[in-house]
């Protein structure tokens, strides 16, 4: 009997290695055919909606990718790595894409303390790596030569559009939540130091990312009394927040919400936890249907539809997509795999994407080196549609207090 | 130790000398990973394998080890090799007074305690964001020099033979002979004049002083240390890796830590679900080879001769 039993155990642990490394070669064999992108981003943690937004985005572009012929002759593939929004994770994911997988570029990233160890590794093994949806202003500030931005980056958001959007609706006494990570840190410092300069009263609290108990600062905001709050929190944990904030007696009539980080906001989730406390919400964007920034952006939606059969709501769908489009456009304008004649065919870059026409800035010493800052809105949730507030020349409605 | 153990220890040596220039840098950034959790099963197994005391603390020694050392060379610019020694001091004094406190309790209450004091630990050094990082992790300066996988992989390797060698002679020794002692029935072992508290508390100290050790050089490896290191993850991780090696041998927690990074690796496209798969890897062994993968292959060369 006994012997029978080892004798499975090693007929079953030859057939698994056997499997592994047939799994193996198949792998290499079908390497060669053709040309690797890796992606990074959260398919698990408390942004994994993130992650399935990418998926998404990734299998429109690779769609219109590949029928227009690939890149450089081949076909493109992309290998999808997740970071659980963990920077050590993120760090040996990205590594193990460039090390093991041979990508020749890499896309994507949506937390910025991952973003922030990720351009470490892909500077250090040269590679390009195009950054969708980490904000930090260091990602770029750093001016490493194979990191490029194509999103949103805090600056941008904040002096191009929050604080308009303060100025421009008189809102006089503002609190600021921030989650301690890289991005809220970041952008709380950054509408801090607009807010003085203009002269607005605020307050600011930092908050755990993960929390999902938030009275303790809601009731020091309720005693601050401000008419905005601005809730840098990116994850479900903001859900809680707008739900809590109605329980404690913070509505609209007297204090407006804007989530600053936008795709929480456009969760399926978001209704579910939030009922009609998310009525007059508002959030940061870069997609509503009305607003088309360029052709690309209507191709896009109709491919969504007929793939999904539904219409897009996370617009980080868009993003990767996006980079993905500058990706591809780089390696056929570089005419070879080399790192070094991307970075330069990057840097060239004047493409139509979905978000605008992109051209990366190439001036070193701030953050927009290698940056390139796609068009953003402010939008409002009306009796649970999507209502552009701002900026005001794309407006779709007005902003509503009550 | 006996010869063909010690002809075997040698050849595994002399492989692993020659490793680095055979494996991609990928599978050597895997080896360098498998050498830290050597080093945190090994010891793990100093005070689980041959005192039989269930720590939980384990993973947040490695934590204070490599913050400590982390926060010193970011803060303060001291080289990394002081930093680490620094927090080795730092975790022995820890692990000093959380040992005098609940290393008479034993048993259960003595894991109840080292679990708290670990999700203590995590907790405080996940909120002081301001001088830890928090979940954005520490960068912290390569170990000396530019950055370099095989010299990380050489001072790995270093330092796992030193700790070996170094259990290897102290369960060699008389106190190793107490440890078992300790383990095998404290009542009697007391009855002959083992000072029983003594003895665990020793080998609760070096454990942790050798987690510190693990922690400062494997932070420092990889430049970017964050909570997930003092995390419980890492501790039950450590804890399948001796299970699965097999406890209370010094070949045991080698093999399991080796044996489960490298699955990892293979599993680790299954995300959260490469948890479940030692779970379910660990419980096989806990039922079927309860002495563990060097148990069951010593008892089939056993059978065989």
């Amino acid at each position: 009997m006994k012997r029978n039993w080892l004798k499975g155990f090693f007929v079953l642990s030859v057939s698994v290695l056997m499997l592994f490394s047939g799994a193996l070669i198949f792998q290499s064999w079908a390497a060669e055919e053709t040309i690797k992108i890796g992606v990074v981003g959260p398919r698990t943690g408390t942004a994994a909606a993130t992650g399935k937004a990418f998926q998404e985005g990734i299998e429109l572009a690779l769609d219109r990718i590949n029928k227009a012929g690939g890149v450089l002759g081949k076909k493109l593939e992309v290998i999808f790595e997740d970071t659980a929004g963990d920077p050590a994770k993120a760090a040996s994911a990205i590594e193990k894409l460039i090390t093991h997988d041979k990508v020749v570029m890499v896309v994507g990233e949506s937390h910025s303390s991952a973003a922030l160890a990720e351009i470490d590794v892909a500077n250090r093994l040269k590679v390009p790596f195009i950054i969708a949806e980490a904000w930090h202003d260091d990602i770029t500030k750093k001016n490493y030569k194979y990191v490029f931005r194509a999103g949103p980056c805090n600056s941008g958001v904040v002096n191009g559009y929050i604080l308009g959007f303060i100025k421009d609706y008189g809102f006089k006494k503002v609190a600021i939540v921030a989650e301690n990570t890289d991005w809220g840190l970041g952008i709380k410092e950054l509408a801090e130091k607009g807010l003085k300069k203009a002269g607005i009263t605020y307050t600011s609290l930092v908050t755990e990312r993960k929390s999902q108990d938030h009275y303790a600062e809601l009731n020091k905001i309720k005693k601050f009394g401000p008419d905005l709050i601005l809730a840098f929190v990116y994850g479900f944990g903001v859900h809680y927040f707008i739900a809590q904030a109605n329980e404690v007696g913070i509505v609209p009539q007297t204090a407006l919400i804007l989530e600053g980080a936008g795709p929480p906001s456009l969760w399926p989730e978001f209704w579910k936890t939030v009922g009609d406390a998310g009525n007059l919400e508002l959030f940061v964007s870069r997609m509503h249907p009305a607003v088309t920034f360029t052709k690309v952006a209507k191709e896009f939606r109709e491919a969504y539809k007929k793939k999904f059969h539904k219409p897009p709501t996370d617009y980080k769908s868009r993003s990767i997509f996006d980079v993905l489009l500058i990706a591809a456009d780089a390696l056929n304008r570089a005419g070879s795999t080399n790192p070094d004649k991307i970075v330069e065919a990057l840097e060239n870059t004047n493409l139509t994407v979905s978000s605008g026409v992109v051209r990366f800035g190439t001036t070193k010493g701030t953050y927009a080196y290698h940056q390139w800052q796609p068009p953003m809105l402010i939008i409002q949730w009306q009796d649970r549609k999507q209502v552009v507030v701002y900026p005001k020349d794309v407006a779709t409605g007005k902003l509503r207090k009550q | 130790m006996k010869r063909a153990n010690l002809v075997s220890w040698c050849i595994a040596f002399v492989v692993a000398l020659i490793l680095p220039f055979l494996v991609s840098d990928y599978w050597l950034h895997s080896l360098i990973s498998g050498l830290f959790y050597v080093l945190m099963a090994s010891s793990w197994n100093l005070i689980a394998g041959y005192t039989g005391q269930v720590s939980f603390a384990h993973a947040a020694f490695a934590g204070i080890g490599c913050y400590t050392s982390g926060i010193l060379a970011v803060k303060f610019g001291i080289p990394p090799f002081f930093g680490i020694l620094t927090g080795i001091i730092l975790a022995a004094l820890l692990s000093l007074t959380l040992g005098a406190l609940c290393i008479r309790m034993g048993g259960i209450y003595l894991s109840l305690t080292t679990l708290g004091f670990s999700e203590i630990v995590r907790i405080i050094i996940q909120n002081e964001y301001k001088i830890t990082r928090g979940t954005m992790g520490l960068k912290v300066p390569f170990l000396f020099g530019n950055y370099s996988k095989i010299t990380a992989f050489y001072i790995m390797l270093a330092a796992v033979v030193l700790v070996l060698v170094g259990i290897y002679f102290v369960l060699k020794s008389d106190l190793g002979l107490q440890f078992r002692a300790v383990q095998n029935d404290e009542i009697a072992a007391a009855s002959v004049g083992v000072p029983v508290v003594f003895v665990r508390l020793t080998a609760f100290v070096m454990a942790g002083s050798l987690a510190a050790l693990a922690g400062g050089l494997y932070g420092h490896y990889l430049l970017l240390i964050t909570p997930h290191i003092p995390s419980l993850d890492t501790m039950f991780l450590v804890l399948a890796m001796t299970v699965i090696g097999g406890m209370g041998t010094m070949a045991g927690p080698v093999v399991g830590a080796l044996f489960l990074e490298i699955l990892s690796e293979y599993i680790r496209v299954y995300g959260e679900f490469h948890v479940l798969v030692f779970a379910i890897v660990a419980m096989i062994f806990a039922r079927f080879f309860p002495q563990g993968i060097v148990g069951f292959m010593g008892n089939l060369i056993k059978q065989k001769t």
